[in-house]
């Protein structure tokens, strides 16, 4: 493999946290009102991940999104457990793809409580689909130098005589 | 003469012949030409304007699958990474124990030669597939390998 000895690799007991432990359906129903609760984590840890490009980099932000959704879904798990799982149990038996558009009748009654209850609503369409402008206290990386290699070839004088090419262009019919 | 039988001439039934039927009989027209060229027109704009209604349908489905799927997938990365990176673990601590008789052998260079010579220290190449899953059982590679042609 390409990992040498000297690669830092965070330890097992570093990256064991208690894990979102949901189906596919369940992650679903309350996407739209996680990604709004768990924004803020959520763009962090998204920057971070793309800025650095190193999973290694991002444990702690990635740490903070798993007990965000964590707090989110015990706090739907205590107010409004019975409408969820029926709006979860909707999704997952209506469509191949968990598809949102046979459930709304199931999800009006969610909405209702997670606005009632914990005071979430739901965001607009498309909201997680535009561009979000996010501000992070964590520096930017570095960006990679210019290489600088002491062997290129060294560019012509400023004062050379440029002359005309002497059979013209290679591309004359684009340049004529 | 020796001609006693009567001979019977073949000829043309008494009144003649039925008239050849040449006469062109075209098919019974229902539209006009200029009422075809309207009704494909109407019928296209019809449709088009069906075809945009669905359309538009479609887009805000895929919009609304792709919202949904936006907003788990910082908590499905950051589960992922972390699995990756205890999996990555693993595979070199095996690597080590697998090859801790041969003399010389580092772990992750050919004794000693890397792979990527000029990256700086402590960068992290993900390997590939097949390295990734070098020391699972051969089930575990062609499940994965394979998954969407099973599942």
């Amino acid at each position: 493999m390409v990992l040498t000895a000297d690669i830092h690799l965070p330890e097992e007991s570093e990256l064991t946290v208690p894990e979102v432990n949901l189906s596919g359906a369940s992650l679903r129903a309350g996407a739209f009102h996680l990604g709004k609760y768990c924004e803020h984590a959520n763009n962090e840890f998204m920057l971070c991940r793309f800025e650095e490009n190193d999973p290694r980099k991002c444990i702690a932000e990635g740490k903070a999104v798993t007990a965000c959704t964590m707090q989110f879904f015990r706090k739907v798990k205590s107010a409004c457990m019975s409408e969820f799982n029926q709006y979860a149990n909707c999704i997952d038996k209506s469509s191949g793809d968990f598809s949102f558009q046979y459930c709304r009748t199931t999800q009006g009654v969610l909405d209702k409580c997670m606005l009632d209850k914990l005071g979430l609503e739901r965001p607009d369409f498309g909201y997680f689909c535009e561009a979000r402008v996010h501000d992070t206290k964590r520096p930017k990386p570095l960006e990679e130098p210019k290489a600088v290699y002491p062997d290129a070839t060294p560019a012509l004088p400023e004062d050379a005589d440029r002359k005309p090419a002497r059979f013209g262009s290679r591309f004359y019919w684009m340049t004529e | 003469m020796d001609c006693a039988v009567a001979r019977k001439q073949d000829l043309p039934p008494p009144g003649g012949y039925r008239p050849i039927p040449y006469k062109r009989i075209p098919a019974k027209q229902y539209f006009s030409g200029y009422a075809m060229f309207a009704g494909f027109i109407g019928m296209t704009t019809g449709a088009l304007y069906l075809q945009y209604l669905t359309y538009k349908q479609i887009k805000k489905h895929e919009i609304e699958m792709r919202s949904a799927k936006m907003a788990i997938y910082p908590m499905l990365l950051a589960e992922r990474d972390r699995e990756y990176l205890k999996q990555l673990r693993r595979n070199r601590d095996a690597e080590a124990e697998l090859m801790k008789d041969v003399p010389g052998w580092e772990v992750g260079t050919y004794y000693g030669e890397k792979v990527y010579k000029l990256l700086p220290n402590d960068t992290l190449v993900e390997p590939i597939f097949h390295e990734y899953y070098a020391h699972t059982d051969p089930k575990e590679w062609y499940k994965r390998a394979y998954i969407k042609l099973m599942s």
